[in-house]
Protein backbone atom coordinates (compact mmCIF):
# COMPACT_ATOMS: atom_id res chain seq x y z
CA UNK A 1 0.00 0.00 0.00
CA UNK A 2 1.09 3.42 0.09
CA UNK A 3 3.43 5.14 -2.44
CA UNK A 4 3.21 2.17 -5.01
CA UNK A 5 -0.62 1.52 -3.96
CA UNK A 6 -1.04 4.95 -5.93
CA UNK A 7 1.61 4.86 -8.46
CA UNK A 8 -0.16 2.22 -9.53
CA UNK A 9 -3.69 3.83 -9.34
CA UNK A 10 -1.98 7.11 -11.51
CA UNK A 11 -0.89 4.60 -13.22
CA UNK A 12 -4.04 3.22 -14.72
CA UNK A 13 -5.72 6.91 -14.98
CA UNK A 14 -2.77 7.56 -17.25
CA UNK A 15 -3.45 4.45 -19.09
CA UNK A 16 -7.40 5.16 -18.99
CA UNK A 17 -6.99 8.63 -20.38
CA UNK A 18 -5.01 7.70 -23.49
CA UNK A 19 -7.89 4.87 -24.29
CA UNK A 20 -10.17 7.69 -23.07
CA UNK A 21 -8.71 10.25 -26.47
CA UNK A 22 -9.45 7.49 -28.50
CA UNK A 23 -13.00 6.88 -26.99
CA UNK A 24 -12.80 10.62 -27.24
CA UNK A 25 -12.54 10.93 -31.01
CA UNK A 26 -15.10 8.24 -31.49
CA UNK A 27 -17.93 9.52 -28.96
CA UNK A 28 -17.33 13.40 -30.63
CA UNK A 29 -17.65 11.87 -33.98
CA UNK A 30 -20.90 10.29 -32.89
CA UNK A 31 -22.27 12.98 -31.62
CA UNK A 32 -21.98 15.51 -34.52
CA UNK A 33 -23.93 13.71 -36.66
CA UNK A 34 -26.52 12.85 -33.32
CA UNK A 35 -26.72 16.98 -33.06
CA UNK A 36 -27.53 17.48 -36.30
CA UNK A 37 -29.91 14.06 -37.72
CA UNK A 38 -30.99 13.44 -34.05
CA UNK A 39 -30.10 9.88 -34.60
CA UNK A 40 -27.79 7.31 -32.97
CA UNK A 41 -25.56 6.63 -36.12
CA UNK A 42 -24.18 3.15 -35.68
CA UNK A 43 -22.88 3.10 -39.30
CA UNK A 44 -20.02 5.57 -37.46
CA UNK A 45 -18.36 2.08 -36.65
CA UNK A 46 -18.20 0.98 -39.92
CA UNK A 47 -16.44 4.51 -41.21
CA UNK A 48 -14.13 3.65 -38.35
CA UNK A 49 -13.65 -0.22 -39.48
CA UNK A 50 -12.80 0.11 -43.07
CA UNK A 51 -10.56 3.22 -42.58
CA UNK A 52 -8.51 0.83 -39.94
CA UNK A 53 -7.85 -1.08 -43.03
CA UNK A 54 -7.20 1.91 -45.14
CA UNK A 55 -5.17 2.81 -42.69
CA UNK A 56 -2.58 -0.77 -42.54
CA UNK A 57 -2.76 -1.34 -46.12
CA UNK A 58 -1.24 2.23 -46.68
CA UNK A 59 1.24 1.11 -44.16
CA UNK A 60 2.10 -2.05 -45.66
CA UNK A 61 1.94 -1.73 -49.63
CA UNK A 62 2.93 1.89 -49.90
CA UNK A 63 5.42 1.79 -46.71
CA UNK A 64 4.04 5.00 -45.56
CA UNK A 65 5.71 6.75 -42.14
CA UNK A 66 2.94 6.99 -39.04
CA UNK A 67 2.09 10.37 -40.17
CA UNK A 68 1.25 9.46 -43.61
CA UNK A 69 -0.73 6.44 -42.45
CA UNK A 70 -2.79 9.04 -39.85
CA UNK A 71 -3.35 11.67 -42.62
CA UNK A 72 -4.69 8.50 -45.11
CA UNK A 73 -6.61 6.90 -42.61
CA UNK A 74 -8.42 10.16 -41.22
CA UNK A 75 -8.93 11.12 -44.99
CA UNK A 76 -11.14 7.79 -46.03
CA UNK A 77 -12.89 7.86 -43.17
CA UNK A 78 -14.74 11.41 -44.20
CA UNK A 79 -14.73 10.43 -48.08
CA UNK A 80 -16.26 7.06 -46.39
CA UNK A 81 -18.49 8.94 -44.58
CA UNK A 82 -19.55 11.02 -47.17
CA UNK A 83 -20.32 7.86 -49.41
CA UNK A 84 -22.54 6.38 -46.48
CA UNK A 85 -24.35 10.07 -46.31
CA UNK A 86 -25.35 9.58 -49.44
CA UNK A 87 -26.33 6.16 -49.90
CA UNK A 88 -27.59 5.36 -46.68
CA UNK A 89 -29.21 8.74 -44.92
CA UNK A 90 -30.00 11.24 -48.03
CA UNK A 91 -33.20 9.63 -49.44
CA UNK A 92 -34.56 8.87 -46.05
CA UNK A 93 -34.03 12.88 -45.24
CA UNK A 94 -35.21 14.18 -48.15
CA UNK A 95 -38.46 11.70 -48.07
CA UNK A 96 -38.83 13.37 -44.29
CA UNK A 97 -38.99 9.54 -42.91
CA UNK A 98 -38.86 9.34 -39.33
CA UNK A 99 -36.13 8.58 -37.26
CA UNK A 100 -36.29 4.86 -36.51
CA UNK A 101 -35.36 4.40 -40.28
CA UNK A 102 -32.61 6.55 -39.72
CA UNK A 103 -31.64 3.96 -37.04
CA UNK A 104 -32.65 0.78 -38.85
CA UNK A 105 -30.51 2.09 -41.66
CA UNK A 106 -27.52 3.38 -39.64
CA UNK A 107 -27.20 -0.98 -38.16
CA UNK A 108 -27.87 -2.43 -41.22
CA UNK A 109 -24.85 0.01 -42.78
CA UNK A 110 -22.60 -1.41 -39.82
CA UNK A 111 -23.27 -4.63 -40.86
CA UNK A 112 -22.45 -4.00 -44.79
CA UNK A 113 -19.30 -2.36 -43.82
CA UNK A 114 -18.11 -4.91 -41.76
CA UNK A 115 -19.36 -7.85 -43.97
CA UNK A 116 -17.74 -5.90 -46.84
CA UNK A 117 -14.38 -6.34 -44.87
CA UNK A 118 -15.22 -10.02 -44.31
CA UNK A 119 -15.60 -10.37 -47.95
CA UNK A 120 -12.62 -8.95 -49.31
CA UNK A 121 -9.97 -9.64 -46.42
CA UNK A 122 -11.91 -12.80 -44.38
CA UNK A 123 -12.63 -12.56 -40.48
CA UNK A 124 -8.87 -13.31 -40.05
CA UNK A 125 -6.62 -10.75 -37.72
CA UNK A 126 -4.06 -8.48 -38.85
CA UNK A 127 -1.42 -6.83 -36.82
CA UNK A 128 -0.10 -3.25 -38.26
CA UNK A 129 3.51 -3.29 -39.53
CA UNK A 130 5.31 -1.60 -36.62
CA UNK A 131 5.29 2.81 -37.07
CA UNK A 132 6.47 4.02 -33.65
CA UNK A 133 8.93 2.68 -31.69
CA UNK A 134 8.00 0.40 -28.82
CA UNK A 135 9.37 2.15 -25.91
CA UNK A 136 7.90 3.51 -22.85
CA UNK A 137 8.48 7.11 -21.13
CA UNK A 138 9.19 7.56 -17.83
CA UNK A 139 8.05 10.55 -15.77
CA UNK A 140 8.60 9.76 -11.96
CA UNK A 141 7.10 6.70 -11.19
CA UNK A 142 4.41 6.55 -13.94
CA UNK A 143 5.69 5.02 -17.24
CA UNK A 144 3.55 5.43 -20.21
CA UNK A 145 4.11 4.26 -23.98
CA UNK A 146 4.96 6.04 -26.91
CA UNK A 147 1.74 5.02 -28.68
CA UNK A 148 -0.37 6.32 -25.87
CA UNK A 149 1.42 9.13 -25.92
CA UNK A 150 0.56 9.58 -29.48
CA UNK A 151 -2.86 8.64 -28.77
CA UNK A 152 -3.27 11.27 -26.78
CA UNK A 153 -1.46 14.42 -29.07
CA UNK A 154 -3.27 12.91 -31.87
CA UNK A 155 -6.66 13.47 -30.29
CA UNK A 156 -5.77 17.10 -28.51
CA UNK A 157 -4.82 18.23 -32.35
CA UNK A 158 -8.49 17.11 -33.71
CA UNK A 159 -10.13 18.65 -31.23
CA UNK A 160 -8.15 21.70 -31.66
CA UNK A 161 -8.91 21.72 -34.89
CA UNK A 162 -12.87 20.82 -34.46
CA UNK A 163 -13.21 23.63 -32.04
CA UNK A 164 -11.72 25.78 -34.59
CA UNK A 165 -13.04 24.85 -37.54
CA UNK A 166 -16.80 24.64 -35.80
CA UNK A 167 -15.95 28.27 -34.21
CA UNK A 168 -14.67 30.69 -36.86
CA UNK A 169 -15.33 28.85 -40.31
CA UNK A 170 -18.33 29.36 -42.32
CA UNK A 171 -19.13 25.78 -42.65
CA UNK A 172 -18.62 25.41 -39.05
CA UNK A 173 -21.06 27.73 -37.82
CA UNK A 174 -23.41 26.56 -40.24
CA UNK A 175 -22.85 23.06 -38.62
CA UNK A 176 -23.64 24.35 -35.25
CA UNK A 177 -26.23 26.67 -36.62
CA UNK A 178 -27.88 22.96 -38.22
CA UNK A 179 -27.45 21.03 -34.84
CA UNK A 180 -29.75 24.36 -32.97
CA UNK A 181 -32.31 23.45 -35.73
CA UNK A 182 -32.29 21.91 -39.21
CA UNK A 183 -35.15 23.91 -41.23
CA UNK A 184 -34.50 26.77 -39.78
CA UNK A 185 -31.23 26.71 -40.99
CA UNK A 186 -32.49 26.08 -44.08
CA UNK A 187 -34.99 29.19 -44.27
CA UNK A 188 -31.47 31.00 -43.53
CA UNK A 189 -30.65 30.11 -46.93
CA UNK A 190 -27.73 27.60 -45.89
CA UNK A 191 -27.56 25.07 -48.30
CA UNK A 192 -28.31 22.14 -45.91
CA UNK A 193 -27.78 19.08 -47.82
CA UNK A 194 -24.17 20.58 -48.09
CA UNK A 195 -23.80 21.19 -44.50
CA UNK A 196 -25.22 17.68 -43.79
CA UNK A 197 -22.81 16.24 -45.96
CA UNK A 198 -19.93 18.11 -44.64
CA UNK A 199 -21.42 16.88 -41.11
CA UNK A 200 -20.92 13.70 -42.13
CA UNK A 201 -17.37 14.39 -43.53
CA UNK A 202 -16.03 15.61 -40.45
CA UNK A 203 -17.50 12.74 -38.34
CA UNK A 204 -15.96 10.50 -40.97
CA UNK A 205 -12.48 12.32 -40.61
CA UNK A 206 -12.44 11.89 -36.83
CA UNK A 207 -14.23 7.96 -37.35
CA UNK A 208 -10.62 7.50 -39.66
CA UNK A 209 -8.05 8.66 -37.15
CA UNK A 210 -9.60 6.35 -34.41
CA UNK A 211 -10.06 3.46 -36.42
CA UNK A 212 -6.37 3.84 -37.40
CA UNK A 213 -5.22 4.46 -33.50
CA UNK A 214 -7.23 1.46 -32.28
CA UNK A 215 -5.68 -0.47 -35.32
CA UNK A 216 -2.60 0.16 -34.37
CA UNK A 217 -3.04 -0.43 -30.76
CA UNK A 218 -5.17 -3.89 -30.70
CA UNK A 219 -5.43 -5.86 -34.00
CA UNK A 220 -7.47 -5.14 -36.75
CA UNK A 221 -10.11 -7.40 -37.77
CA UNK A 222 -13.95 -6.71 -39.14
CA UNK A 223 -15.75 -6.29 -36.00
CA UNK A 224 -13.34 -3.16 -34.87
CA UNK A 225 -16.38 -1.12 -36.14
CA UNK A 226 -18.36 -2.47 -32.70
CA UNK A 227 -16.28 -0.12 -30.81
CA UNK A 228 -18.86 2.36 -32.02
CA UNK A 229 -20.49 1.29 -28.80
CA UNK A 230 -18.11 3.08 -26.77
CA UNK A 231 -18.99 6.53 -28.13
CA UNK A 232 -22.37 5.47 -27.92
CA UNK A 233 -21.56 4.82 -23.99
CA UNK A 234 -20.05 7.88 -24.02
CA UNK A 235 -22.08 10.31 -25.87
CA UNK A 236 -25.49 9.70 -23.93
CA UNK A 237 -23.40 9.45 -20.37
CA UNK A 238 -22.25 12.88 -21.63
CA UNK A 239 -25.49 14.17 -22.09
CA UNK A 240 -26.30 14.05 -25.83
CA UNK A 241 -26.69 17.47 -27.87
CA UNK A 242 -23.01 18.44 -26.35
CA UNK A 243 -19.74 17.60 -28.24
CA UNK A 244 -17.94 18.50 -24.57
CA UNK A 245 -19.91 16.44 -22.46
CA UNK A 246 -19.52 13.40 -24.86
CA UNK A 247 -15.61 13.71 -25.06
CA UNK A 248 -15.71 14.25 -20.94
CA UNK A 249 -18.10 11.22 -21.17
CA UNK A 250 -15.40 9.29 -23.15
CA UNK A 251 -12.13 10.16 -20.89
CA UNK A 252 -14.36 9.01 -17.71
CA UNK A 253 -15.66 5.91 -19.68
CA UNK A 254 -11.84 5.10 -20.22
CA UNK A 255 -10.54 5.72 -16.94
CA UNK A 256 -13.42 3.86 -15.31
CA UNK A 257 -12.77 0.77 -18.27
CA UNK A 258 -8.99 0.72 -17.27
CA UNK A 259 -9.46 0.41 -13.87
CA UNK A 260 -12.30 -1.95 -13.41
CA UNK A 261 -10.21 -4.31 -15.32
CA UNK A 262 -7.27 -3.90 -13.56
CA UNK A 263 -9.35 -4.69 -10.32
CA UNK A 264 -11.82 -6.73 -11.58
CA UNK A 265 -10.64 -8.30 -14.92
CA UNK A 266 -12.00 -7.97 -17.81
CA UNK A 267 -14.70 -10.66 -17.19
CA UNK A 268 -17.50 -9.00 -15.33
CA UNK A 269 -16.11 -5.78 -15.72
CA UNK A 270 -19.60 -4.84 -18.23
CA UNK A 271 -21.70 -5.65 -15.70
CA UNK A 272 -20.40 -3.53 -12.72
CA UNK A 273 -20.05 -0.70 -15.82
CA UNK A 274 -23.97 -1.32 -16.37
CA UNK A 275 -24.92 -0.95 -12.97
CA UNK A 276 -22.66 2.38 -12.85
CA UNK A 277 -24.56 3.58 -15.83
CA UNK A 278 -28.15 3.50 -14.65
CA UNK A 279 -27.29 4.53 -11.81
CA UNK A 280 -25.70 7.54 -13.15
CA UNK A 281 -28.51 8.04 -15.65
CA UNK A 282 -30.96 7.98 -12.40
CA UNK A 283 -29.02 11.06 -10.57
CA UNK A 284 -28.44 12.67 -13.66
CA UNK A 285 -30.33 11.54 -16.53
CA UNK A 286 -29.26 15.15 -18.25
CA UNK A 287 -25.64 13.98 -18.36
CA UNK A 288 -22.42 15.46 -18.04
CA UNK A 289 -22.82 18.50 -19.54
CA UNK A 290 -26.33 18.76 -18.34
CA UNK A 291 -27.70 20.23 -21.76
CA UNK A 292 -29.51 17.66 -22.30
CA UNK A 293 -31.04 17.49 -25.33
CA UNK A 294 -34.85 18.67 -26.02
CA UNK A 295 -37.28 16.74 -27.86
CA UNK A 296 -40.29 19.11 -29.66
CA UNK A 297 -43.70 18.54 -28.35
CA UNK B 1 -34.72 -34.81 -38.15
CA UNK B 2 -35.03 -33.62 -41.74
CA UNK B 3 -32.91 -30.61 -42.42
CA UNK B 4 -35.56 -28.66 -43.48
CA UNK B 5 -37.59 -29.77 -39.75
CA UNK B 6 -34.87 -28.36 -37.92
CA UNK B 7 -34.56 -24.98 -40.48
CA UNK B 8 -38.36 -24.49 -39.55
CA UNK B 9 -38.35 -25.11 -35.81
CA UNK B 10 -35.52 -22.88 -35.38
CA UNK B 11 -37.10 -20.30 -37.47
CA UNK B 12 -40.33 -20.75 -35.41
CA UNK B 13 -38.37 -20.20 -32.72
CA UNK B 14 -36.70 -17.14 -33.85
CA UNK B 15 -40.01 -15.52 -34.82
CA UNK B 16 -41.48 -16.15 -31.40
CA UNK B 17 -38.21 -14.30 -29.84
CA UNK B 18 -38.85 -11.22 -32.48
CA UNK B 19 -42.38 -11.15 -31.66
CA UNK B 20 -40.89 -9.43 -28.40
CA UNK B 21 -39.10 -6.95 -30.37
CA UNK B 22 -42.02 -6.27 -32.50
CA UNK B 23 -44.76 -5.48 -29.17
CA UNK B 24 -42.09 -3.35 -28.10
CA UNK B 25 -40.95 -1.30 -31.08
CA UNK B 26 -44.54 -1.84 -32.85
CA UNK B 27 -46.57 0.07 -29.76
CA UNK B 28 -44.45 2.15 -28.12
CA UNK B 29 -41.66 3.21 -30.46
CA UNK B 30 -39.06 1.82 -28.01
CA UNK B 31 -35.63 0.15 -29.27
CA UNK B 32 -34.28 -2.12 -27.09
CA UNK B 33 -30.68 -3.34 -28.13
CA UNK B 34 -30.76 -6.09 -24.85
CA UNK B 35 -34.10 -8.08 -26.50
CA UNK B 36 -31.77 -11.02 -27.58
CA UNK B 37 -30.05 -10.86 -23.92
CA UNK B 38 -34.19 -11.78 -22.58
CA UNK B 39 -33.46 -14.76 -25.11
CA UNK B 40 -30.51 -15.43 -23.64
CA UNK B 41 -31.51 -15.64 -19.80
CA UNK B 42 -34.44 -17.57 -20.88
CA UNK B 43 -32.40 -20.05 -22.12
CA UNK B 44 -29.89 -20.30 -19.30
CA UNK B 45 -32.37 -20.38 -16.75
CA UNK B 46 -34.49 -23.20 -18.59
CA UNK B 47 -31.58 -24.90 -18.83
CA UNK B 48 -29.86 -24.52 -15.78
CA UNK B 49 -33.42 -25.68 -13.55
CA UNK B 50 -33.97 -28.56 -15.81
CA UNK B 51 -29.91 -29.80 -16.14
CA UNK B 52 -28.64 -28.79 -12.61
CA UNK B 53 -31.55 -28.50 -10.49
CA UNK B 54 -33.63 -31.26 -11.94
CA UNK B 55 -36.82 -29.48 -12.54
CA UNK B 56 -39.81 -30.63 -14.64
CA UNK B 57 -39.39 -28.88 -18.14
CA UNK B 58 -42.83 -27.17 -18.26
CA UNK B 59 -41.77 -25.48 -14.81
CA UNK B 60 -38.71 -24.57 -16.40
CA UNK B 61 -40.11 -22.49 -19.05
CA UNK B 62 -42.68 -20.77 -16.60
CA UNK B 63 -39.46 -19.99 -14.86
CA UNK B 64 -37.73 -18.36 -17.63
CA UNK B 65 -40.06 -16.03 -18.06
CA UNK B 66 -41.03 -15.89 -14.85
CA UNK B 67 -37.06 -15.01 -14.09
CA UNK B 68 -37.05 -12.60 -17.92
CA UNK B 69 -40.69 -10.38 -16.44
CA UNK B 70 -38.64 -9.73 -13.17
CA UNK B 71 -35.29 -8.51 -14.01
CA UNK B 72 -37.23 -6.71 -17.06
CA UNK B 73 -39.17 -4.85 -14.32
CA UNK B 74 -36.08 -3.34 -12.74
CA UNK B 75 -34.34 -2.62 -15.62
CA UNK B 76 -37.62 -0.96 -17.45
CA UNK B 77 -38.97 0.65 -13.56
CA UNK B 78 -35.42 2.27 -13.16
CA UNK B 79 -35.18 3.48 -16.86
CA UNK B 80 -38.49 4.00 -19.30
CA UNK B 81 -39.10 7.25 -17.22
CA UNK B 82 -36.30 8.77 -18.36
CA UNK B 83 -35.33 10.07 -22.51
CA UNK B 84 -35.56 7.03 -25.08
CA UNK B 85 -32.00 7.05 -25.99
CA UNK B 86 -31.32 6.52 -22.33
CA UNK B 87 -33.47 3.62 -22.78
CA UNK B 88 -31.65 1.83 -25.34
CA UNK B 89 -28.65 2.53 -23.36
CA UNK B 90 -29.46 0.76 -20.55
CA UNK B 91 -31.52 -2.19 -22.15
CA UNK B 92 -27.79 -2.25 -24.01
CA UNK B 93 -25.39 -2.22 -21.11
CA UNK B 94 -28.07 -5.22 -19.88
CA UNK B 95 -27.49 -7.17 -22.48
CA UNK B 96 -23.53 -7.40 -22.17
CA UNK B 97 -23.76 -7.28 -18.82
CA UNK B 98 -25.95 -10.77 -18.96
CA UNK B 99 -23.17 -12.18 -21.49
CA UNK B 100 -20.56 -10.88 -18.89
CA UNK B 101 -21.94 -12.58 -16.34
CA UNK B 102 -22.59 -15.90 -18.79
CA UNK B 103 -18.61 -15.51 -19.72
CA UNK B 104 -18.05 -15.51 -15.86
CA UNK B 105 -20.31 -17.79 -14.18
CA UNK B 106 -17.98 -20.89 -15.92
CA UNK B 107 -18.93 -23.46 -12.91
CA UNK B 108 -22.95 -23.21 -13.87
CA UNK B 109 -23.00 -21.69 -17.51
CA UNK B 110 -19.73 -23.41 -18.94
CA UNK B 111 -18.65 -19.67 -19.88
CA UNK B 112 -17.67 -18.95 -23.03
CA UNK B 113 -17.26 -22.81 -23.93
CA UNK B 114 -21.22 -23.03 -23.84
CA UNK B 115 -23.70 -24.82 -22.27
CA UNK B 116 -23.84 -28.08 -23.43
CA UNK B 117 -25.89 -31.32 -22.51
CA UNK B 118 -29.52 -29.54 -22.38
CA UNK B 119 -31.75 -32.47 -23.04
CA UNK B 120 -33.69 -31.93 -26.65
CA UNK B 121 -37.23 -31.58 -25.08
CA UNK B 122 -38.73 -29.05 -27.49
CA UNK B 123 -40.98 -30.86 -30.27
CA UNK B 124 -41.50 -29.48 -33.92
CA UNK B 125 -44.93 -29.37 -32.52
CA UNK B 126 -44.55 -27.82 -29.53
CA UNK B 127 -42.18 -24.72 -31.44
CA UNK B 128 -45.70 -24.47 -33.47
CA UNK B 129 -48.00 -24.43 -31.02
CA UNK B 130 -46.01 -21.78 -29.10
CA UNK B 131 -45.80 -19.75 -32.24
CA UNK B 132 -49.33 -19.93 -32.98
CA UNK B 133 -49.95 -18.74 -29.66
CA UNK B 134 -48.01 -15.82 -29.31
CA UNK B 135 -48.97 -14.74 -32.92
CA UNK B 136 -52.65 -15.08 -31.02
CA UNK B 137 -51.60 -13.06 -27.93
CA UNK B 138 -50.12 -10.12 -29.57
CA UNK B 139 -52.66 -9.80 -32.16
CA UNK B 140 -54.75 -9.29 -29.22
CA UNK B 141 -53.02 -7.38 -27.09
CA UNK B 142 -52.49 -4.91 -30.26
CA UNK B 143 -56.43 -4.88 -30.85
CA UNK B 144 -57.36 -4.15 -27.35
CA UNK B 145 -58.27 -1.09 -25.64
CA UNK B 146 -54.57 -0.91 -24.00
CA UNK B 147 -52.52 -1.82 -27.40
CA UNK B 148 -54.75 0.92 -28.80
CA UNK B 149 -53.67 3.42 -25.99
CA UNK B 150 -50.07 2.13 -26.41
CA UNK B 151 -50.16 3.29 -30.13
CA UNK B 152 -51.11 6.59 -28.81
CA UNK B 153 -48.12 7.15 -26.64
CA UNK B 154 -45.69 5.60 -30.12
CA UNK B 155 -48.00 8.84 -32.02
CA UNK B 156 -47.42 11.70 -29.79
CA UNK B 157 -46.97 10.84 -25.88
CA UNK B 158 -47.91 14.25 -24.22
CA UNK B 159 -51.25 14.20 -26.29
CA UNK B 160 -52.11 10.61 -24.83
CA UNK B 161 -51.14 11.67 -21.50
CA UNK B 162 -53.20 14.79 -21.46
CA UNK B 163 -56.24 11.99 -22.64
CA UNK B 164 -55.33 10.15 -18.92
CA UNK B 165 -53.33 7.46 -20.57
CA UNK B 166 -50.37 6.65 -18.29
CA UNK B 167 -47.44 6.12 -20.88
CA UNK B 168 -45.24 5.43 -18.25
CA UNK B 169 -47.19 2.03 -17.34
CA UNK B 170 -48.09 1.33 -20.85
CA UNK B 171 -44.52 1.38 -21.88
CA UNK B 172 -43.20 -0.73 -18.47
CA UNK B 173 -46.42 -3.51 -19.58
CA UNK B 174 -45.24 -3.48 -22.85
CA UNK B 175 -42.11 -4.25 -21.85
CA UNK B 176 -42.40 -6.79 -19.75
CA UNK B 177 -44.69 -8.59 -22.62
CA UNK B 178 -41.67 -8.38 -24.84
CA UNK B 179 -39.04 -10.01 -22.45
CA UNK B 180 -41.57 -12.53 -21.55
CA UNK B 181 -41.94 -13.74 -25.06
CA UNK B 182 -38.36 -13.56 -26.21
CA UNK B 183 -37.69 -15.57 -22.96
CA UNK B 184 -39.60 -18.11 -23.63
CA UNK B 185 -38.43 -18.56 -26.86
CA UNK B 186 -34.60 -18.58 -25.54
CA UNK B 187 -36.16 -21.35 -23.51
CA UNK B 188 -37.45 -23.62 -25.96
CA UNK B 189 -34.65 -22.46 -28.29
CA UNK B 190 -32.07 -23.89 -25.62
CA UNK B 191 -34.00 -27.47 -25.61
CA UNK B 192 -33.65 -27.41 -29.19
CA UNK B 193 -30.39 -26.85 -30.15
CA UNK B 194 -29.24 -28.87 -27.11
CA UNK B 195 -26.55 -25.90 -26.94
CA UNK B 196 -26.44 -22.21 -26.11
CA UNK B 197 -23.32 -20.22 -25.50
CA UNK B 198 -23.29 -16.20 -24.52
CA UNK B 199 -22.06 -15.04 -28.03
CA UNK B 200 -25.82 -15.75 -29.50
CA UNK B 201 -27.70 -13.43 -27.81
CA UNK B 202 -25.10 -9.87 -27.90
CA UNK B 203 -26.85 -6.50 -28.93
CA UNK B 204 -26.08 -6.78 -32.29
CA UNK B 205 -28.67 -9.93 -32.62
CA UNK B 206 -30.98 -7.50 -31.17
CA UNK B 207 -30.35 -4.88 -33.55
CA UNK B 208 -31.35 -7.27 -36.70
CA UNK B 209 -34.51 -8.42 -34.64
CA UNK B 210 -35.12 -4.60 -35.24
CA UNK B 211 -34.46 -4.89 -38.69
CA UNK B 212 -36.38 -8.02 -39.19
CA UNK B 213 -39.10 -5.76 -37.83
CA UNK B 214 -38.96 -3.10 -39.99
CA UNK B 215 -38.50 -5.07 -43.22
CA UNK B 216 -41.80 -6.47 -42.83
CA UNK B 217 -43.12 -3.39 -41.44
CA UNK B 218 -43.85 -2.53 -37.74
CA UNK B 219 -47.45 -1.61 -38.60
CA UNK B 220 -48.06 -5.22 -39.46
CA UNK B 221 -47.74 -8.10 -37.39
CA UNK B 222 -48.54 -10.28 -40.68
CA UNK B 223 -45.30 -8.07 -41.98
CA UNK B 224 -42.96 -8.46 -38.81
CA UNK B 225 -43.76 -12.33 -39.03
CA UNK B 226 -42.87 -12.75 -42.57
CA UNK B 227 -40.03 -10.41 -41.92
CA UNK B 228 -38.42 -12.65 -39.04
CA UNK B 229 -39.23 -15.41 -40.64
CA UNK B 230 -38.20 -14.94 -43.87
CA UNK B 231 -34.64 -12.88 -42.87
CA UNK B 232 -34.02 -15.97 -40.40
CA UNK B 233 -34.58 -18.48 -42.74
CA UNK B 234 -32.47 -16.46 -45.79
CA UNK B 235 -29.30 -16.72 -44.13
CA UNK B 236 -29.69 -20.86 -44.48
CA UNK B 237 -31.40 -20.32 -48.19
CA UNK B 238 -28.20 -18.15 -49.31
CA UNK B 239 -25.93 -21.04 -47.88
CA UNK B 240 -24.60 -21.24 -51.36
CA UNK B 241 -23.30 -18.07 -51.58
CA UNK B 242 -21.47 -18.34 -47.97
CA UNK B 243 -19.61 -14.66 -47.63
CA UNK B 244 -21.89 -12.80 -49.54
CA UNK B 245 -25.47 -13.69 -48.08
CA UNK B 246 -24.65 -11.09 -44.89
CA UNK B 247 -24.20 -8.33 -47.57
CA UNK B 248 -26.98 -9.22 -50.08
CA UNK B 249 -29.43 -9.54 -46.61
CA UNK B 250 -28.37 -5.88 -45.87
CA UNK B 251 -28.79 -4.50 -49.36
CA UNK B 252 -32.14 -5.80 -49.38
CA UNK B 253 -32.64 -4.24 -46.23
CA UNK B 254 -31.25 -0.92 -47.32
CA UNK B 255 -33.49 -1.21 -50.27
CA UNK B 256 -36.51 -1.85 -48.64
CA UNK B 257 -36.19 1.14 -46.36
CA UNK B 258 -35.19 3.60 -48.95
CA UNK B 259 -37.95 2.86 -51.40
CA UNK B 260 -40.83 1.66 -49.11
CA UNK B 261 -39.87 2.87 -45.56
CA UNK B 262 -43.15 1.55 -44.03
CA UNK B 263 -41.75 -2.19 -44.35
CA UNK B 264 -42.90 -4.41 -47.01
CA UNK B 265 -46.46 -5.26 -45.66
CA UNK B 266 -46.87 -1.63 -44.65
CA UNK B 267 -50.19 -1.61 -42.57
CA UNK B 268 -51.72 -4.58 -44.75
CA UNK B 269 -52.37 -7.71 -42.06
CA UNK B 270 -53.53 -11.19 -43.43
CA UNK B 271 -56.87 -12.16 -42.07
CA UNK B 272 -60.49 -13.42 -43.42
CA UNK B 273 -61.60 -10.03 -45.07
CA UNK B 274 -58.35 -8.92 -46.77
CA UNK B 275 -58.35 -12.56 -48.52
CA UNK B 276 -62.02 -12.10 -49.91
CA UNK B 277 -63.25 -15.01 -47.99
CA UNK B 278 -65.39 -13.15 -45.64
CA UNK B 279 -67.19 -9.54 -46.15
CA UNK B 280 -65.46 -7.01 -43.87
CA UNK B 281 -68.95 -5.87 -41.17
CA UNK B 282 -68.73 -2.65 -39.97
CA UNK B 283 -68.86 -4.08 -36.55
CA UNK B 284 -66.95 -1.83 -33.91
CA UNK B 285 -63.50 -3.15 -32.85
CA UNK B 286 -62.54 -4.32 -36.46
CA UNK B 287 -60.32 -1.40 -37.22
CA UNK B 288 -56.85 -2.98 -36.73
CA UNK B 289 -54.59 -0.78 -34.78
CA UNK B 290 -51.71 1.42 -36.86
CA UNK B 291 -54.40 3.74 -38.73
CA UNK B 292 -53.63 6.74 -36.87
CA UNK B 293 -51.62 9.45 -39.00
CA UNK B 294 -48.07 8.78 -37.64
CA UNK B 295 -46.44 12.15 -36.17
CA UNK B 296 -43.33 12.86 -38.20
CA UNK B 297 -44.90 12.02 -41.71
CA UNK B 298 -45.27 8.58 -41.89
CA UNK B 299 -48.22 9.00 -43.75
CA UNK B 300 -46.18 10.90 -46.37
CA UNK B 301 -43.88 7.82 -46.32
CA UNK B 302 -46.65 5.96 -48.59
Amino acid sequence: MGDSFWSVVVQQIVNGVSLGAVYALIAVGFALVFNVLKFSNFSHGGVLAISAYVGYFAALKLHLSLIPVLLVGTLAGGLIACGVEFVAFRSIRKKRGQLVYFFVTSVTMLMLLEQVLVIFFGASFFTYPRLISLTTLTIGQVSISVLYVLMMVASAIAFGVLAWALRFTRVGIAIRAASNDLITTNLMGVNVDFIVLATFFVSGLLAGLSGVLLGMSYTLYPQIGQLVVKGFIASVLGGLGSLVGAALGALALGVVEVLLISVMGSGLSPAVIFAMMVIFLLVRPQGFAGVSFQEKA
Amino acid sequence: MSYFITVGVFTAITTLGVLGTFVLTGLTGLFSLGQAAFMGLGAYVAALAVVTFHVPFPLALVLAVVVAVGVGYVIGFTTLKIRQDFFALATFGFGEAVRAVMNESVKWTGGAMGFAGVPRLTTPLLALVSLVAGIWLVRNVRGSKFGRDCLAVRTDELAAEVMGINAFDHKLKVFLLGAGLSAFAGALMAFFTTYVEPAMFGWMQSAVWIIMVFFGGRDSLTGAIVGAASLSALPEILRFASQWRVAIYTLIILLIINFRPAGLFGRWELSFETLGLKRSGPGPGRRLPGHAAEKGGAGADE
